[in-house]
C-alpha cells in the first residue's frame, strides 16, 4: 500500500510538514475522499463482537454501509464536505502488486480453513481479515447510499487517489484524504490521513502538505518522485539493499534514478526489468478526470430513499437511521460557517514550528499600534 | 526584562476572563510600547486580539522584544488569588521560563508573591487586511449579551440586518422565531454612551454563530460599549474597549450561503 516507510522519511527530513488536528479544525473544508480506501477500511474494522462482518437478517454484509453511513455523517457534522472518488480500471503497471495481493488472499484464506479446524479463534479472526476484497457490489451500494444522503461522488478513470489529488491540485477541493502515501506523489498540496477513521479510536488527523515536505527534503516534485519509487511503491520493485536513508540521500545527491543508477556501489543491485520511468510517468501525468469538468454539489438528504434503502432493503434499525438523517441535515447547515484562513493570511517571513524562546519576534512593538492592521508588522526588525 | 504595573487587579481579572472561554493558552508579545496578543481559535472561526497600551501602566518598563507563553486557566487561577483592588505588578526575565505576578493589597500590607511557568507555543500570526466597513454600530455591550443569550434558546445562528433606523437581530429554529431591534437614538445631545448609535454607508446583513457571539460577549464587563463593524461577506470585528488602555477585538467568519 502507498509508499514505503514514506512516512518516516517524511517525519525525519520534515517535521514541519505534518501537523495532528483534531477533526473540528476542518470546518466548511471540502476534501476529496479515496472511496474504495475507506470501503476497504470499513470491511476490516467494522465488525461484530465474534469478528466476522455485520451482516443483516438475510446474511448480506453491511459493514461497509455502516461505515459510509456514519463517518460520513461524523465529518458532515463537523462541518466538513466530502467527496467520494471511487476507483476505475486499476492502471497496467500495478497487475504485479494485485496478483501478489491475491496470492496473500488466496493463501490466508487456506490457513483460514486450516485456522477453522484447528479452531484457533485469533487465527481465524486475523485470517478473515486478511480475506477482505471490495467487491462491485459493495461499491455500488455506496455510491447508491452517497447520492442519497446528498454527497457528490467521482467515478476516476483509474486510480482514485490520482483524481483525489488532481481535484486538490485544482483547487476544487482543499485537501485529499487517503491513507495511501502516494497521494502526495500525485501532487496533492494536502493530504489528510486517518480522516474516515472511527470517532471511538481517538486519532488525531494527519495533515501532510506537500511544499513542506519538499523543502524539508530539498527536493522539486520530481525528484520526490524519484525518491518514493526508490523507497518502494505499489508499481514496481525496488533496488536492492538500498532502505529509506540511502534512498533519501542518493537522491538528494544524483537528483534523478538515472543517475543514481550510475552510482550504486557494487551490493546494490537494480531489479531486472525496473520500469521506473513508466512509473514516473504515471505520477505525474495520472488518468484523471479534467477537475474542471467535475461538477461537485452538496444536496439536502433524501430521506424517503435513504429509509427505504436502509431500512426496508438492508434492514437498519429505523430509528438510528432517522437520527443519522437528522445529524446529517443538521450538520448541511454548518457547513456554511466560513474560515478566517480566507480572509486573513498567516504572516509572511516566519518560520513555523521554531521554538519560542530561540526566536526573538521582531517587529513586536509595532503590533501594539493600531498600525498593526496593516498587516506589515513581523517584517520589521528591531 | 518587563516590568509592568497595574493599578487594579480587577482589570486583568476581567480580560482574562474574556478571553479564557475562546483561548487556551497564547503568546503575550510585549514590546517598549505595550502588550499584545492574538489567538485563533482551533477550527479557524473566530480570532481575538488583545492591546494593552504601555501608558496604561504605571510604571511600565520592557526593553527588550518578550514573548510569554501563557495558559489561560493557569492565569485565571493565579488572579484568583489577587483582591480585586490589589495593584499587580507583572515581571519576567528576557529568557526567564516563568513570570512572576506580584499581588500588593491597596494598603500595602499584604505582598503576594507567584511565578507562574511559561509555554513554548508555537504562534502562527495573521494579518489582518486593512477593512473599511460598509456600518459601524455602537451599543450597550449588556444588552447585546442579553440579545445573543436570549436568541440561542431558538437557532444556532443569528441574522444581523444593521439600517439607519437601527439594527435588527434575528434567529429561528425548532422553536420558531425571535427578532430583537434596537432603534438608532434620535439626536446625539441627550443620548448617554450606552445608547444604540450607527454609521453606514450602505444597508448590511450577516449571519453569524451565536456560539461563537456568545463566547464573545464574556467580555462585556469590560466595556459599557461594543462596537460592531461590518461589511457583507468578510468576518466581522467586535470591539470592546479596555478604559483608555486598550481593547479586546473579536473577529467572526460569517455564515456563507453557497451557491454551488
Amino acid at each position: 500500500m502507498g509508499i514505503h516507510s514514506l512516512t518516516k522519511v517524511i517525519g525525519d527530513n520534515a517535521a514541519s510538514a505534518l501537523k495532528s488536528n483534531d477533526i473540528k479544525t476542518y470546518v466548511g473544508r471540502k476534501v476529496a475522499i479515496d472511496a474504495s480506501m475507506s470501503i476497504y477500511q470499513f470491511l476490516i474494522a467494522v465488525r461484530g463482537q465474534d469478528g466476522q462482518n455485520l451482516t443483516n437478517e438475510a446474511g448480506e454484509t453491511t459493514s461497509h454501509l455502516i461505515g459510509m453511513f456514519y463517518r460520513t455523517i461524523r465529518m458532515v457534522e463537523n462541518g466538513i464536505k466530502p467527496v467520494y472518488v471511487f476507483d476505475g480500471k486499476p492502471p497496467l503497471l500495478k497487475s504485479g502488486e494485485l496478483a501478489k495481493r491475491l496470492d496473500r488472499r488466496v493463501e490466508a484464506e487456506k490457513n483460514l480453513e486450516a485456522a477453522k479446524e484447528a479452531g484457533d479463534t485469533e487465527l481465524i479472526d486475523k485470517m478473515t481479515r486478511r480475506t477482505v476484497r471490495v467487491s462491485k457490489e459493495h461499491n455500488e451500494e455506496c455510491k447508491r447510499l452517497l447520492e442519497l444522503m446528498g454527497i457528490p461522488i467521482v467515478n476516476a478513470p483509474c486510480e482514485a487517489e490520482a483524481q483525489c489529488a488532481a481535484l486538490a491540485k485544482s483547487g476544487k477541493v482543499w485537501a485529499a484524504a487517503s491513507e495511501d502515501m502516494d497521494t502526495l506523489c500525485f501532487g496533492t498540496p494536502i493530504l489528510l490521513r486517518h480522516l474516515t477513521f472511527s470517532e471511538a479510536r481517538k486519532m488525531p488527523i494527519d495533515e501532510f502538505h506537500l511544499d513542506k515536505v519538499l523543502d524539508g527534503l530539498g527536493l522539486s516534485q520530481d525528484e520526490f518522485i524519484d525518491l518514493c519509487i526508490m523507497l518502494g511503491c505499489d508499481y514496481t520493485g525496488t533496488i536492492k539493499g538500498v532502505g529509506p536513508k540511502t534512498a533519501t540521500s542518493l537522491i538528494q545527491k544524483h537528483k534523478t534514478i538515472e543517475q543514481v543508477i550510475k552510482n550504486l556501489k557494487e551490493s546494490q543491485t537494480v531489479p531486472e526489468e525496473w520500469n521506473y520511468a513508466e512509473v514516473r510517468k504515471l505520477f505525474t501525468h495520472p488518468e484523471v478526470l479534467d477537475p474542471s469538468e467535475v461538477d461537485l454539489k452538496w444536496s439536502p438528504p433524501n430521506e424517503e430513499g435513504l429509509r427505504q434503502f436502509l431500512v426496508d432493503e438492508k434492514g437498519f434499525n429505523e430509528d438510528r437511521i432517522a437520527k443519522g438523517i437528522e445529524k446529517l441535515k443538521k450538520g448541511a447547515k454548518t457547513a456554511t460557517q466560513g474560515r478566517l484562513d480566507s480572509f486573513f493570511k498567516p504572516m509572511s517571513g516566519k518560520s513555523n514550528g521554531t521554538k519560542r524562546k530561540a526566536d526573538k519576534k521582531p517587529g513586536t512593538s509595532d503590533s501594539t499600534s493600531k498600525k498593526a492592521k496593516s498587516g506589515s508588522k513581523r517584517t520589521k526588525t528591531k | 526584562m518587563l516590568e509592568a504595573r497595574l493599578p487594579q487587579a480587577a482589570l486583568l481579572k476581567k480580560i482574562v476572563e474574556a478571553l479564557k472561554e475562546m483561548v487556551n493558552e497564547s503568546n503575550f508579545d510585549c514590546g517598549d510600547s505595550g502588550i499584545s496578543m492574538q489567538a485563533m481559535d482551533s477550527a479557524h472561526i473566530a480570532m481575538c486580539s488583545l492591546l494593552l497600551r504601555s501608558e496604561g501602566f504605571e510604571p511600565y518598563r520592557c526593553d527588550r522584544v518578550i514573548s510569554l507563553g501563557l495558559s489561560f486557566s493557569s492565569l485565571s487561577k493565579v488572579l484568583k488569588c489577587a483582591g480585586n483592588d490589589d495593584v499587580v505588578t507583572l515581571k519576567a526575565e528576557d529568557d526567564a521560563d516563568t513570570l512572576g505576578l506580584m499581588f500588593e493589597s491597596p494598603k500595602e500590607e499584604r505582598v503576594s508573591q507567584f511565578d507562574l511557568k511559561l509555554m513554548d507555543i508555537d504562534s502562527d500570526h495573521v494579518s489582518i487586511p486593512d477593512q473599511e466597513y460598509d456600518c459601524t454600530v455602537h451599543l450597550s455591550s449588556a444588552e447585546f449579551a442579553r440579545i445573543c443569550r436570549d436568541l440561542s434558546t431558538f437557532g444556532a445562528s443569528v441574522v444581523l440586518d444593521a439600517t439607519k433606523e437601527g439594527i435588527k437581530f434575528s434567529a429561528s429554529g425548532e422553536l420558531g422565531r425571535g427578532g430583537i431591534l434596537l432603534k438608532q437614538q434620535g439626536s446625539v445631545d441627550d443620548s448617554s454612551p450606552t445608547s444604540t448609535r450607527i454609521e453606514m454607508r450602505e444597508p448590511v446583513s450577516v449571519t453569524l454563530s451565536l456560539k461563537y457571539l456568545n463566547i464573545f460577549t464574556k467580555a462585556a464587563p469590560l466595556s459599557e460599549v461594543v462596537t460592531i463593524n461590518m461589511s457583507s461577506e468578510i468576518p466581522v470585528l467586535f470591539q470592546f474597549s479596555i478604559g483608555d488602555i486598550g481593547h479586546i477585538r473579536f473577529y467572526l467568519a460569517p455564515q456563507i450561503q453557497e451557491d454551488d
